[in-house]
């Protein structure tokens, strides 16, 4: 019997078996207090004074490469520079090492609480949330003085990754060979960490509560992705029943794989276009291998992660046309830059937002950074020659937007058709409907955008006021929600009457229960990870128009989401039992569970 | 040259009244500006503002002030480069830290 299980949220599924390695950890709670002897407080007030002042040296140097249409990120960087070589904390600290006899990080500890009773006291909202500031940049003198800043290369074998929360940047340059599957405290269902798991055939659970409690480095784990737990230190009767039940699901895997090049095709001959969401170019090879017909959804802002300087516009050409030509004739849509706080923090310091999903990213951060903005569809409309190739707009919230964004094409038009440099003079401008809004004007946008992706991960989160990341309201993610189910509704009606084509792009495409609503709302193509792709296809073509239909007009009969959910699982298992072995799925039943 | 609101006491101590320009008011970049060009001078230097008074080399204990739009301080110096330090950071409090607004 293993001596503890955990349960977690499983974003990709499969099984893994192995030693537990953590990447990060949440270090409030862990910080080791330690009395001292009197003789060593000058070497511990030292040893305090070097994290602080390497730990200054580090960030001065990455402010250094910041790039100058990013100036507000490197003013940030500034302040957690001058917040470390405050003289007033670090004396502050040194006092408390030598009253108290303590080391280095319980004094660090008792330092930045002692700073936050005072700002606790301040009555200016803005300057009080600034201890915030001062927790990160504790932080990162902690890790140091802990000694946590460990790198994953310097380890041997494979592991299981664990950490409190991985950020986009964090995740960008692991060395995933090494990995067997990965595991957070933090997260939900559609965070970042299940994306990357996802397009990596990575086993992976987030949300695991009391994973950096009960769990130490190196302590042996099965990771169940398929239910959602971890065992800690299993007995040899887990470890033998697993790894049969890991062998049966990767024959099951190949299995479906042997016929994804099938069309999707339903029983009674209505065809769906089946494609793929991908954000690195070495990707490709997943989309062809598992069936995918073009990627739907190509997501441009890796190139722009996890590096200092930003791309300029022959890179990027270059690494559009590759991808348009290898993909051709099939197509590819490229999303223009969706940055915003959550996917820039780490790389060029926190932008400082109280509400990154509510603030300046995608479209707007584009929008405010043209030069950057038009660089990147001048890019996209150099390699529309090599290939197949559309663009859309993310996070468009009404014509407004759409136009403003179009006028930066139309002078990149302009400015490539004067130097002579060719072009697709009629390439496809979409845009993502993810804001109610954009749902609420989807009549208005039809006349003007040549296609509709709709965005479901964020037209969710909007739609239903949840943060997408916080495992308190993860709960309440539900992608048949009656006010769901209707917005994309409209959104298919609206585009079908002007005549446009709508393609679904978010988690719930890749999702067995619900991509048969889908079809009944006679959506022209799914976009999901190229590993979903065959289990999808397989599940469309053994269904008729008519059964989706008659499930979507039952559907939109319910009142709750409760009923829906109930009323989808018993249909699905029913006409479906052998495919849903193993999967996980969005929607959740009570009485399922 | 005599510049207004600066008394010079004596050789190693001088001081001046300036008043925060900034929309936001003492917030941290400013406080961060402030904090590293004071850390430059070899005097100590303090911001009196509403009966407190905290040392003008940390940004902590300027954010502490939490010194809104248009409230008035006392920069006082005390060392050896004290008149050069009241005049830089006077010039800084002027200029609104390079703010715009």
């Amino acid at each position: 019997m293993a001596r503890k299980v955990l349960t977690g949220i499983p974003v990709s599924s499969g099984i893994a078996i192995g030693k537990a390695f953590f990447m990060n950890r949440r270090l409030y709670g862990s910080i080791p207090r330690q009395s001292i002897a009197s003789h060593l407080v000058a070497g511990e007030q030292d040893r305090l004074r070097q994290a602080l002042a390497q730990a200054a040296r580090e960030l001065e140097a990455a402010r250094e490469q910041v790039p100058a249409e990013l100036r507000e990120h490197a003013l940030l960087i500034d302040s957690h520079v001058t917040i470390m070589r405050d003289p007033k904390l670090c004396e502050s600290a040194c006092g408390f090492i030598e009253r108290m006899r303590i080391n280095a990080e319980w004094a660090l500890l008792k330092a930045v609480k002692e700073l936050e009773d005072k700002f606790a006291a301040i009555e200016d909202e803005y300057i009080r949330q600034r201890i915030q500031d001062v927790r990160l940049v504790a932080d990162r003198v902690q890790s140091k003085l802990m000694g946590l800043a460990r790198e994953l290369r310097d380890i041997e074998g494979r592991i299981i990754l664990m950490a409190h929360d991985l950020s986009p940047a964090d995740t960008v340059g692991l060395e995933v060979d090494k990995i067997m599957a990965f595991t957070t405290a933090e997260g939900g269902k559609t965070s970042h960490t299940g994306i990357l798991a996802r397009s990596l055939q990575i086993p992976s659970l987030v949300g695991v509560q009391e994973l950096e409690d009960e769990i130490r480095d190196g302590q042996f784990v099965i990771i169940d992705a398929l239910k959602g737990r971890i065992l800690v230190e299993p007995g040899e009767d887990e470890i033998l029943e697993y790894s049969l039940l890991q062998n049966q699901f990767e024959l099951y895997q190949k299995a479906i794989i042997r016929n994804c090049h099938l069309p999707a095709e339903t029983i009674d001959g209505y065809r769906v276009q089946v494609m793929a969401n991908i954000e690195l170019f070495e990707e490709v090879a997943a989309v062809q291998d598992h069936g995918g017909e073009g990627v739907g959804l190509y997501r441009t802002e890796y190139s722009y992660m996890n590096r200092m300087a930003l791309p300029d516009e022959d890179e990027l050409t270059a690494e559009y046309t590759s991808l348009a030509s290898i993909l051709a004739p099939a197509k590819v849509v490229y999303r223009t830059l969706d940055l915003g706080a959550d996917k820039v923090v780490s790389q060029f310091g926190a932008i400082d937002e109280r509400n990154p999903a509510l603030g300046l990213r995608s479209i707007r951060f584009c929008l405010q950074h043209k030069e950057l903005f038009k660089a990147q569809i001048r890019a996209i409309l150099r390699a529309s020659v090599a290939g197949n190739v559309a663009m859309m707009y993310p996070m468009i919230s009404g014509l407004r937007e759409l136009r403003e964004a179009n006028k930066v094409l139309n002078i990149a038009k302009h400015e490539l058709r004067s130097e002579g440099v060719p072009f697709n003079e009629e390439i496809p401008v979409g845009i993502m409907v993810e804001l109610p809004s954009a749902v609420m004007t989807a009549e208005l946008l039809a006349k003007e955008a040549d296609f509709f992706s709709i965005g479901t991960n964020d037209l969710i989160q909007y739609s239903l006021g949840i943060d997408r990341t916080n495992k308190n309201v993860s709960y309440l993610y539900q992608p048949l929600h009656p006010a769901i189910l209707r917005s994309i509704k409209h959104v298919v009606d609206a585009a079908h009457q002007s005549g446009i084509e709508v393609s679904l792009c978010g988690e719930v495409a890749a999702d067995p229960f619900c991509v048969p609503i889908l079809m009944g709302m006679q959506i022209d193509s799914l976009s999901m990870n190229p590993q979903a792709i065959p289990g999808i296809k397989r599940i469309i073509r053994q269904t008729t128009m008519a059964e989706c239909k008659d499930l979507l007009r039952r559907v939109l009969e319910c009142r709750t989401v409760n009923r829906i959910n109930k009323l989808v699982m018993d249909t699905i298992f029913q006409r479906f039992p052998e495919e849903l072995t193993f999967y996980s799925s969005l929607i959740e039943s009570e009485d399922l569970i | 040259m005599f510049v207004t609101n600066e008394e010079i006491a004596a050789d190693d101590s001088a001081s001046a009244e300036v008043c925060v320009g900034n929309e936001l008011g003492l917030h941290a970049r400013p406080a961060a500006r402030l904090a590293r060009e004071a850390q430059r001078f070899a005097c100590d230097i303090a911001l009196v503002s509403g009966g407190q008074q905290v040392d003008a080399k940390s940004i902590l204990d300027i954010l502490t002030l939490a010194a809104a739009p248009g409230s008035a301080m006392t920069i006082r110096a005390t060392g050896r480069d004290a008149s050069l330090a009241v005049r830089t950071i006077s010039e800084l409090f002027n200029t609104r830290f390079g703010e715009e607004k």
